[in-house]
């Protein structure tokens, strides 16, 4: 846990020197709801994830020529590739269907990722990730933003933990004046068997990182999970999450199905 | 408890200094000294590490007994916790085998002891640290604790020009999620005499020169295959015993603990690399280069396609009647129990880990047949203290009716098998070593989470 705060304490200082002001735009998430582990795709390898969302019980009304959220489906297609034993890059593809509205392209984001190699043997797995990209103004009056994320894991035992305390910035949109908003998410679960880990998962957007949003304005989010690990290529993830505040989607199911193909050429030379 | 067979044999014992420093002050010279002190060791210009060694080197010396000719070791312990020294493929008492759970005593910290036996069977064999590590990926094997040792035959038949030998193993260990779920030990650095390629010296070696290598693998928990580029290898004895049908071939493994003597006829001058077959571990460390006399140039590997090895090849051509005996069956079960994806694996011996793991005893003299039945994803080299075993039956997967068992194998006697995952193996042995006898799985991370069992005979 030393090292823990230790590489936290200074990347808070900086940012709470770039911090901005506390109101949030009206945005969606819930495009790919999930806590980030340390580890990278394997170099040559592909991930590719698929993301759905559904809004059980959303947001209802038009915000600021945002749709409501409620009764919408969101499918994201994740591509990862693996680049070395220590970098991978992301692309994602946001989509989303609803009664009225049909199936619509709501943008894209791309995220590379660095972490520190296995071979330095450190007690807990880091990595840090950066993602920008665009979102349509009827689905986020920001279009584009900018995430840097970075990401702590450990696995003790049957327990696992990771946390993920993003930064966010607006590019361009309503919040760009605004600095960098803070959207820690969080991970506990615990591994019931080789195959069965369940647990919970917690999302937030505070606001500006030095002036948080009012309680109401801030997200939060509590899902409960399951992870299937039915074999090394394969990522299943189900989760439903309730909403704690007026600004948060109340209730939410997901879910995450992911397959890594190896494109490489290996043989047992390798 | 010492029989009095044990004492007239031990005449020092493996006796503590610490408790008995009498014993260590008034008794003779011992033929061999043995300190287990930390050293740097300067694995390549770009690695260097501290570990335990014995004699501040890794491995260490080369140890030459003469078979039947009774042998004092005294090892002095510099290290802050006790150990024990184990004489890996030696029949001998078990209060000087080197095995704890046997009953050696242990070394204290800062303690001396003194091991006195009779070396038997001839043939390559080594020594080694038989402590537990745990989480500890600097303890016991993963340290530099092993050394050669050659029990020369009374007749020594053997015609070379030159013999080397040459230890692998791994280094600077740290654990990785694997496939199977669990937690398991990788490493950064591989080596061949404590040394990656290009640091240590070369084998130098003249055409037409027939040499042997004597390879042993002290890894703590991989299997090695290795090569002589541009060169065949006459592998003559597996385990430091000769086999039926020496044969030729491209490339050798090694489980850990296994040992390998093969000859090499030196006829295509040149610079080449003897290394691990496979690219990631050369490219970590695991070669050394062999430099014919009047060559230059930069050393020459060719790289294998396929991994390529099997027990069977050195068996027998014949059938032996006189082997066609009926062994008393002894089924051995091995399973591993997840402990969390963040753990490394617990295992089990019939449901049971050690010390709870049991058989009945043996009856000396009576023949046994150990059937191996690994359930597990895990590959296992399976090692038998104080006896030597006779491969039976290889490779039968585990399942009715999916294939014919496979042929049987004689004539092969080895220490350490290993046995692939999902597969039954048979071995057999005769209990004429009375005492208690540790079987386990050589695997550091595996005997140290259960996988051991200790016979007692009757």
């Amino acid at each position: 846990m030393h090292e823990r705060t230790t590489l936290l304490v200074p990347y808070c200082l900086i940012l709470l020197a770039l911090a901005g002001v506390p109101v949030l735009a009206e945005a969606q998430g819930n495009y790919e709801i999930q806590v980030y582990g340390a580890d990278t795709v394997p170099a040559g390898n592909l991930m590719v994830e698929l993301h759905s969302n559904f809004t059980v019980d959303g947001q209802k009304e038009t915000v600021d020529g945002v749709y409501p959220t409620n009764h919408q489906e969101h499918e994201t297609l994740e591509l990862t590739e693996g680049i070395n034993d220590w970098s991978e890059v992301g692309l994602y593809v946001f989509t989303s269907e609803q009664d009225g509205h049909g199936v619509q392209w709501v943008g894209d984001h791309i995220r590379p990722r660095i972490r520190v190699p296995e071979a330095w043997g450190w007690p807990v797995g880091v990595s840090l990730s950066t993602e920008i990209g665009f979102q349509r103004s009827a689905y986020s009056t920001d279009t584009w933003t900018w995430e840097i994320r970075p990401i702590i894991d450990k696995a003790i035992g049957r327990w696992y933990f990771a946390i993920n305390p993003a930064l966010e910035r607006t590019l361009h949109g309503p919040d760009v004046n605004q600095g960098l908003g803070f959207a820690p998410s969080a991970k506990v679960s615990y591994d019931f068997t080789r195959v069965v880990s369940a647990g919970f998962e917690y999302y937030a957007d505070y606001g500006a990182l030095r002036n948080f949003a009012t309680t109401h304005d801030q997200q939060q989010q509590l899902f409960l999970v399951t992870d299937l690990n039915v074999s090394p290529v394969w990522e299943i993830n189900f989760g439903v999450g309730i909403g704690a505040t007026g600004s948060t989607d109340h209730l939410i199911v997901k879910a995450i199905l992911g397959r890594r193909f190896d494109w490489g050429r290996h043989s047992a030379m390798d | 408890m010492i029989s009095r067979r044990n004492l007239l044999k031990l005449s020092g014992l493996a006796a503590v200094s610490a408790s008995l420093p009498a014993v260590t002050q008034e008794a003779a010279p011992p033929d061999y000294r043995l300190d287990i002190v930390p050293a740097t060791l300067e694995l390549s210009p770009r690695h260097t590490l501290k570990t335990l060694t014995y004699n501040g080197q890794a491995p260490g010396p080369l140890l030459r007994f003469k078979e039947g000719q009774p042998v004092t070791i005294e090892v002095t312990n510099h290290s802050d916790r006790p150990e024990v020294v184990h004489w890996h493929g030696l029949f001998l008492p078990t209060d000087v085998d080197g095995a704890l759970e046997e009953g050696t005593p242990p070394i204290v910290a800062g303690g001396t002891a003194r091991y006195t036996f009779t070396p038997r069977p001839a043939g390559f064999r080594w020594y080694h640290t038989h402590t537990m590590a745990m989480g500890d990926l600097t303890r016991a094997q993963y340290s530099g604790q092993h050394g050669f040792l050659m029990i020369e035959p009374r007749d020594n038949p053997a015609r070379y020009d030159q013999e080397f030998f040459l230890a692998l193993h791994d280094w600077d260990g740290h654990l990785l999620a694997s496939d199977d779920g669990a937690m398991n030990p990788h490493y950064n650095v591989s080596t061949i005499n404590g040394k990656t390629m290009g640091a240590g010296e070369p084998l130098r070696v003249k055409q037409g020169e027939r040499i042997v290598l004597h390879v042993l693998n002290s890894s703590p928990t991989e299997p090695h295959w290795v090569a002589l580029a541009g060169h065949g290898l006459r592998v003559v004895a597996l385990d430091g015993n000769p086999v039926p049908s020496p044969q030729t071939v491209p490339m050798l493994r090694l489980a850990p603990a296994e040992r390998v003597c093969a000859i090499v006829e030196m006829n295509n001058p040149g610079i080449w690399v003897l290394g691990e077959v496979r690219k990631h571990l050369q490219a970590a460390g695991m070669a050394v280069s062999v430099e014919y006399a009047n060559q230059s140039g930069a050393p020459q590997w060719q790289q294998p396609t396929d991994l390529i090895w099997n027990y069977q090849q050195f068996a027998a051509a014949h059938s032996d009647d006189k082997a066609a005996d009926s062994p008393v069956i002894i089924p051995l079960v091995f399973e591993s129990k997840f402990r969390g994806h963040g753990a490394m694996e617990l295992w089990t011996i019939n449901g049971k880990s050690y010390p709870d793991a049991s058989a009945a005893p043996l009856q000396s003299g009576q023949r046994y047949r150990l059937q191996f039945v690994n359930k597990s994803m895990d590959d296992h080299p399976l090692h038998l203290h104080r006896h030597s075993f006779e491969l039976h039956r290889l490779g039968a997967p585990l399942g009715a009716g999916k294939n014919p068992a496979p042929n049987r194998i004689r004539g092969i006697v080895k220490d350490v098998v290993l046995v692939d995952s999902q597969t039954q193996a048979d071995v057999d042995f005769t209990a004429d070593n009375p005492g208690a006898t540790l079987f386990h799985c050589h695997q550091q991370n595996h005997m140290d989470l259960g996988f051991m069992m200790l016979f007692n005979y009757a």
